[in-house]
């Protein structure tokens, strides 16, 4: 008998190329994937949902998603919904910047150090998410 | 006809609402009958970012023209909301607290800031600069400054 | 309506999340955007292009715009054409490597010296299809 698949929660980033606070979503994300829930998340390009490529659209929607967002346009959020995904949370990185106000990014291209602690506490919401869900 | 004055800034339109009274600075007041509704320009909205937070000034007090009525903190700065005119303030736009991102969806609409009680509106808005005069202001200020490059 | 700019051209990059490529084209783009040719580029933000972004979409329909990709699944070419018609040039990351496709085993935030070298010689790419798109000659 094959052993069960390890059960894994698909975070998606915006990404969003205009504003830090999309180059803030991208990072945390990368941040879990790589380093804090590495094993347990994956990513994928939300680009790819949208293009209609068959892997992405199946590991969406035979997962569970969540959606990781720079800023209150919420593309990542939409863009999953709109491709049929099993989206359970949704984050955004404006809301985290709410609350650690003391932290202002200012570049996109590289993250300064504002950035990256932002990036870092936004990672951490999303783990407890992640951990949460991956408890039910 | 437009409601609005434009010009394009790379790939954003920036916009001043016709008929309303400008501040340099980036603040609009708006005359409702006997009462005075305020809010940031477009073109501040878009320096400054996406708003995070917003806070105000008690309703019932009494603020001079230049004079402080609330704080507005984004991805990139914290500035006072300065009120055009003098009065006292009769409400304040409880939406921006959950919905802070209004002031830059619609800065000249559902993202107004506060309405006041003009005490001395007629001497106050001869101060101010109007719809044409801002968006030539604006227009200077697009050659010389960077909102952000190339975005 | 929205109302467009004078002589612009767009640069799309994919976002980036697959493999290190991603990340290259992404620091590309906003190089060509900050240094390279600040002047004469606007970037369009994918998502929110693909989410249905007024701006981003109006932009893309009247002005010459650049994909640039950092695998072959050509995520930032096909998501432009399908909303905004033919674009001026695709550049594609892997095409300009020596091993020709993402390498996955590599972080993919994390650049090395390499990668950066790379970011630079795309984002000089893109700056010559810039020209190209808005017919200059050799700058």
């Amino acid at each position: 008998m094959k052993a069960p698949q390890p059960r894994k929660v698909i975070v998606i980033p915006c990404s969003g190329i205009g504003k830090p606070l999309g180059s803030v979503s991208r990072e945390a994300v990368l941040e879990l994937v790589e380093n804090t829930r590495k094993g347990v998340t994956e990513t994928i390009c939300l680009a790819l949902l949208v293009s209609g490529d068959e892997e992405a659209l199946q590991l969406v929607r035979s997962n569970r998603c969540i959606a990781v967002d720079g800023c209150p346009m919420q593309c990542a959020e939409k863009n999953l919904k709109q491709a049929g995904g099993n989206l359970v949370a949704s984050f955004k990185a404006v809301d985290a910047l709410k609350r650690n106000r003391k932290l202002k990014p200012k570049s996109v291209t590289f993250l300064d150090r504002d950035g990256l602690e932002l990036a870092t506490t936004l990672a951490d919401e999303v783990a407890h998410k992640v951990d949460e869900i991956l408890k039910k | 006809m437009s409601e609005f004055l434009k010009t394009v800034f790379g790939k954003f339109e920036l916009r001043v609402r016709k008929g309303y009274h400008y501040v340099e600075d980036g603040f609009w007041a708006s005359v409702e009958d006997d009462k005075v509704r305020v809010g940031i320009t477009d073109y501040f909205q878009r320096t400054l970012g996406d708003a995070a937070f917003v806070g105000f000034e008690k309703k019932g007090s009494t603020v001079k023209k230049g004079g402080e009525i609330g704080t507005l903190e984004t991805a990139k700065a914290a500035v006072s909301v300065i009120s055009p005119v003098s009065g006292v303030i009769e409400e304040v736009n409880g939406k921006l607290d959950e919905r802070p991102e209004l002031v830059n969806q619609d800065p000249y609409g559902e993202g107004w800031f506060a309405i006041l009680k003009p005490s001395n509106i007629e001497t106050d808005l001869k101060t101010l600069m109007s719809a044409d005069d801002y968006f030539k202001l604006m227009l200077k200020k697009l050659e010389t400054e960077h909102i952000a490059p190339g975005v | 309506m929205v109302t467009l700019p004078g002589r612009k051209v767009g640069v799309v990059s994919c976002s980036g999340e697959g493999c290190i490529e991603g990340t290259v084209s992404r620091i590309a783009t906003r190089l060509v955007l900050e240094k390279l040719r600040p002047e004469d580029t606007v970037t369009i933000c994918l998502p929110l292009f693909l989410a249905g972004g007024k701006e981003e979409r109006a932009f893309a329909k009247e002005y010459p715009t650049i994909t640039v990709d950092g695998c072959d699944k050509l995520c930032a070419k096909i998501g432009t054409e399908r909303h905004s018609g033919k674009i001026a040039s695709s550049i594609v990351i892997t095409d300009l490597t020596d091993s020709g496709k993402c390498v996955q085993s590599k972080s993919k935030r994390k650049l090395d010296k390499e990668d950066l070298a790379l970011a630079e010689r795309v984002a000089e790419k893109i700056a010559q299809e810039v020209d190209k798109a808005l017919n200059r000659g050799d700058r």
